[in-house]
């Protein structure tokens, strides 16, 4: 048995489909926050200045409302189950809310194994960003050996402190920089799924 | 040996190494991706590997572009990266291909056409291999031969080519050695599988091996 610890982005890595993006259509706000969320996916704009901006997008819907759709939204069926059968081994380094993603967390076994971006809640609305994560930073933390999972470009630093980085193209196309930052890429959820096995 | 199973596709993990330049090729694409009479090389060979489904294709000059065409062909390919692949041999290649492989694992070369027909022959092939064809490269590497098995690969001593294809318990391929035939060595010596063959290492080997393709690869 290996000593590795498996860190999932969680969109598009995890989920079938992208949260924020989601969450918007419901809202009918999708074509402001898929141009901010491809910009972000190319590395054009910093994550951090991307994710509030891409906040302010969200700010007038019910924190509960989006916690329910993101708990709902359809998962990689296959890398899901690794997550829930090894909840042990694995975390989710995310740069979404906490206070959106508890829900879907909760249902992967992930509750405490979960770094996100934090947010303070008044009246169920987002009164104030505290923290958005760092993705890269929060890696660098970890003792064990890593092995790392993810899409987009804010992964990249993730990727190159793993000893393993695994890209997962399966939804959307693995970002240019992390394509340069990993070892290995997949384009199906049960490809992904059987490496990870084997790296157990 | 009665605790060695024979191999099957179920059991074989296929390494197929793409990384490097083609330099001697001189036409500023990968090899794996020339065209063979309006598909790329790359599809030509993963049509023959319809049976298998742990494939991983080894990448790193031209990586993105040689991803986008095989995703096109089937998605169920796991490609794994040698980024160093200017200052590495190909058995580096190899090894990164061979992280959490099967039983047995089929090593192929990017930069070679096969006779469809005796590459199945290979294929279905139970016990471990090493394919031998006329000798026709430039700079071959070749197979030194006694009591009917392969004892030696080497670029000096042999009358046929090896082409860059074996089938091996994965287990024993632990060797560091930075040459493929290298790692081979220290686990021959293996029987051999006759498979007629093509290598493009030069534009004179692009221009012979399309001539054969064309000519049914007889």
């Amino acid at each position: 048995m290996s000593d590795y610890i498996f860190l999932f982005d969680m969109d598009s890595t995890i989920t079938r489909k992208e949260v924020l993006p989601e969450i918007s259509r419901r809202i009918n706000k999708l074509p402001e926050m898929r141009a901010l969320t491809e910009a972000t996916m190319r590395g054009e704009i910093p994550f951090k200045t991307s994710f509030l901006n891409r906040v302010k997008i969200l700010s007038d819907i019910s924190v509960k409302e989006v916690n329910k759709i993101v708990a709902e939204v359809p998962l990689n069926p296959m890398i899901a189950d690794f997550i829930k059968q090894n909840n042990e081994r694995c975390y989710v380094v995310t740069g979404n809310l906490d206070v959106w993603i508890s829900g879907l967390m909760r249902k992967l076994n992930m509750e405490n194994h979960t770094y996100s971006s934090k947010a303070d809640v008044v009246d169920d609305r987002i009164s104030k960003v505290v923290s958005v994560i760092d993705k890269e930073l929060m890696v660098r933390q970890f003792v064990q050996p890593i092995v790392s999972i993810g899409d987009g470009d804010n992964d990249s630093g993730m990727a190159r402190r793993a000893d393993i980085a695994l890209g997962f193209g399966g939804v959307r196309n693995i970002a240019p920089s992390l394509l340069r930052n990993i070892d290995y890429a997949f384009y199906q959820d049960d490809k992904c799924a059987e490496f990870l096995w084997k790296l157990l | 040996m009665s605790n060695v199973n024979i191999a099957t596709p179920k059991n074989t993990t296929v390494v197929i190494c793409c990384a490097g330049m083609g330099t001697r090729l001189g036409i500023g694409t990968t090899k794996a991706l020339v065209d063979i009479c309006g598909v790329p090389l790359i599809i030509r060979q993963l049509q023959l590997l319809q049976d298998f489904d742990d494939i991983r294709i080894v990448v790193g000059y031209q990586a993105e572009k040689l991803i986008n065409v095989v995703n096109e062909f089937r998605k169920d390919i796991v490609f794994a990266f040698n980024y160093q692949y200017e200052t590495t041999g190909v058995a580096d290649s190899l090894r990164k291909g061979l992280l959490g492989a099967r039983e047995y694992t089929i090593i192929l070369d990017g930069d070679t056409l096969e006779n469809p027909s005796d590459f199945q022959l290979f294929l279905k092939t139970e016990s471990e291999c090493v394919v031998l064809s006329e000798l026709s490269s430039a700079e071959p590497v070749k197979a030194e031969i006694s009591d009917e098995k392969v004892q030696r690969l080497s670029k000096t001593e042999g009358s046929k080519q090896w082409p860059g294809m074996a089938k091996v318990m994965t287990e024993k391929l632990k060797s560091d050695s930075s040459h493929v035939y290298g790692v081979l060595n220290e686990i021959m010596p293996f029987k051999s599988i006759f498979v007629r063959t093509r290598e493009i290492d030069t534009p004179e080997d692009y221009e012979q091996a399309i001539e054969w393709f064309e000519n049914g690869c007889m």
